[in-house]
């Protein structure tokens, strides 16, 4: 049995995009699935320059997967160690869009993710992603600080 | 021009601030870079020529060594694209991508052709030369958009990737002859680049694996010297260097295509110091002025592309069975493009075939056809049947009407 304050959880999906506030949110995310027992979803979404450019688009795409599988290889040693069932995953898109399609799709209990202080430019030119998920997910989402 | 590292400086900081405006708005580097090296031109065109003697002429885009970065950069790009494509889907989908890639090439070349002669009143030249820029799609748009939406593994998507490698070939080949005399020189060009096209695939594997891995870049030297050597046959013939460069890239792309390391330090090359050359110097070439002077005529170009693509490929996509919201989905995808279509512009002007008006309207269009079709294909026309389903997609499908448990409402 898990702890009672998350009983009921049984998916985590936790966005993930290798930034210091990404890394904090997975050890947030981490502990609960130890108390829950949820399965943990790890999600990384490399985002396209736009409109695309062949060598551009697969160098782009070519340095996420990369980067990214070097990320997650500690993150499963360490979800092995605390015995945590842990599925990670690689898309393109939209920040936003692609995390909430993933919740949408493993019927994700909670999204957790963490914030990123953008500059008022930033956000007013490309929105926050955190912002985004909060409002269109179909679950509870924790941003974490 | 009296300072050429003056000079170098410039160009390299304008490729750094595109850069910069490319990671911070999410765009293309290539994008950014032509809408730096416009307004750039503007600027420095208007208001700081004559400074520091090195601003002559603004961007001074026509200098002998920046034409060379830049056409050397153009090469190169094309035959990165053309390395892309995958043999195996090539071969299973051949006949469908046969139909609609050239589909794709001719409805739009001569739609736009006939456009820009009877309605824009452009000279015969100029109005072929219309119709070759923007005849092409983006295979890395079409690409990028697949993989978004997982269609790069179903028949579908590779059917659509595969007719837009035919789309491009279409365009370099129409770019590389028809501009050309047909001469005794268009014979030789095309029967030494036959003979290359057959012996490149089996003599570049064997040469790397005896010569290549070393500190000296054997194999950069090599390509180099293909493209170079093609290139200057191609331009001797009268035809364009673009074209032995696409089609080296699609014959080796089984072999030299599928070495990641090899392709990785030829993008470093091209990235760090040839395309900026190359997009910033097409960006300096748009007449902002001219646009404003008659925006209409954009308006009709990117009608004429949009709706010529559609007339095109819409039957031929019908014909092999995607119909409704995917045959209309289909369409749009193979109305984007953006490399081919600055390079067939540039070409133009280069080989003073179309006015710098004229130019900056097709570049113009080009641009917007690259961002607008794949804005209206995402919103309205996403054939969500055809993605691959998931054991979970399934599962959550079958469960749709079971009641939200609490905690996850």
């Amino acid at each position: 049995m898990g702890s009672p304050v998350f009983v009921g959880i049984q998916r985590i999906l936790v966005a993930f995009d290798a930034s210091p506030h990404a890394e904090h949110a997975l050890d947030v995310a981490l502990s609960m699935a130890g108390d829950s027992k949820a399965k943990l979803f790890v999600v990384a979404v490399i985002r396209p320059p736009e409109p695309a450019e062949s060598a551009e688009f697969n160098a782009v795409l070519e340095d996420g997967r990369e980067r990214y599988e070097r990320s997650f290889a500690p993150l499963r040693e360490r979800a092995k160690q605390k015995n945590i069932d842990l599925e990670t995953d690689i898309v393109l898109g939209h920040p936003a869009e692609q995390i909430i399609h993933k919740a949408d799709t493993i019927q994700a209990s909670l999204i957790v993710m963490g914030k990123r202080s953008h500059t008022i430019l930033h956000r007013w030119m490309l929105g926050s992603n955190s912002e985004r998920v909060l409002r269109y997910a179909q679950c509870p989402v924790m941003i974490v600080h | 021009m009296t300072n050429t590292w003056a000079l170098c400086a410039l160009w390299v900081g304008l490729a750094l601030a595109a850069t910069l405006l490319a990671i911070w708005f999410k765009i293309s580097t290539a994008l950014s870079e032509i809408v730096v090296g416009t307004v750039a031109q503007l600027v420095i065109g208007v208001f700081l020529t004559g400074l520091f003697g090195f601003a002559q002429g603004g961007l001074a885009g026509n200098t002998q060594w920046i034409t060379f970065l830049a056409g050397t950069g153009a090469i190169v790009l094309t035959f990165l694209a053309g390395a892309e494509l995958d043999p195996v889907i090539f071969k299973t989908k051949w006949r469908e991508a046969s139909v609609i890639g050239l589909a794709g090439f001719f409805g739009p070349f001569l739609g736009c052709t006939a456009i820009a002669h009877y309605v824009l009143h452009w000279a015969i030249m100029p109005s072929w030369l219309c119709g070759v820029a923007l005849s092409t799609t983006s295979v890395a748009v079409v690409y990028s958009v697949m993989l978004e939406l997982g269609f790069n593994v179903t028949e579908y998507g590779k059917a659509i990737l595969a007719a837009c490698f035919i789309n491009d070939l279409g365009t370099v080949i129409a770019l590389g002859l028809i501009f050309s005399p047909f001469t005794i020189k268009t014979l030789i060009f095309v029967v030494v680049s036959i003979v290359v096209f057959v012996v490149l695939p089996f003599l570049t594997p064997r040469f790397f694996k005896k010569y290549g891995g070393r500190v000296s870049e054997l194999e950069a030297k090599y390509l180099l010297f293909f493209l170079f050597a093609m290139g200057g046959l191609a331009v001797w013939a009268g035809s364009e260097a673009v074209l032995p460069a696409y089609m080296i890239g699609m014959v080796l792309a089984g072999t030299v295509g599928k070495d990641h390391s090899l392709i990785r330090r030829l993008r470093t090359l091209t990235f760090g110091l040839l395309t900026p050359f190359y997009f910033i110097r097409a960006g300096s070439f748009v007449s902002v002025p001219a646009l404003m002077a008659a925006p209409v005529t954009l308006l009709v170009l990117f009608g004429a592309k949009s709706l010529c693509k559609a007339v095109a490929v819409y039957p031929a996509v019908r014909v092999h069975k995607y119909d409704g919201k995917a045959g209309a989905y289909y369409t749009l995808m193979m109305s984007t493009g953006l490399t081919f279509g600055t390079i067939s512009a540039l070409f133009g002007l280069n080989h003073q075939i179309i006015t710098q008006a004229q130019y900056s309207y097709i570049v113009g269009t080009v641009i917007a056809s690259a961002v607008i079709p794949t804005m209206i294909a995402n919103s309205f026309f996403l054939p969500r049947h055809l993605l691959p389903r998931t054991k979970a997609s399934q599962k959550a499908e079958q469960s749709i009407q079971r009641p939200i448990p609490a905690e996850e409402g």
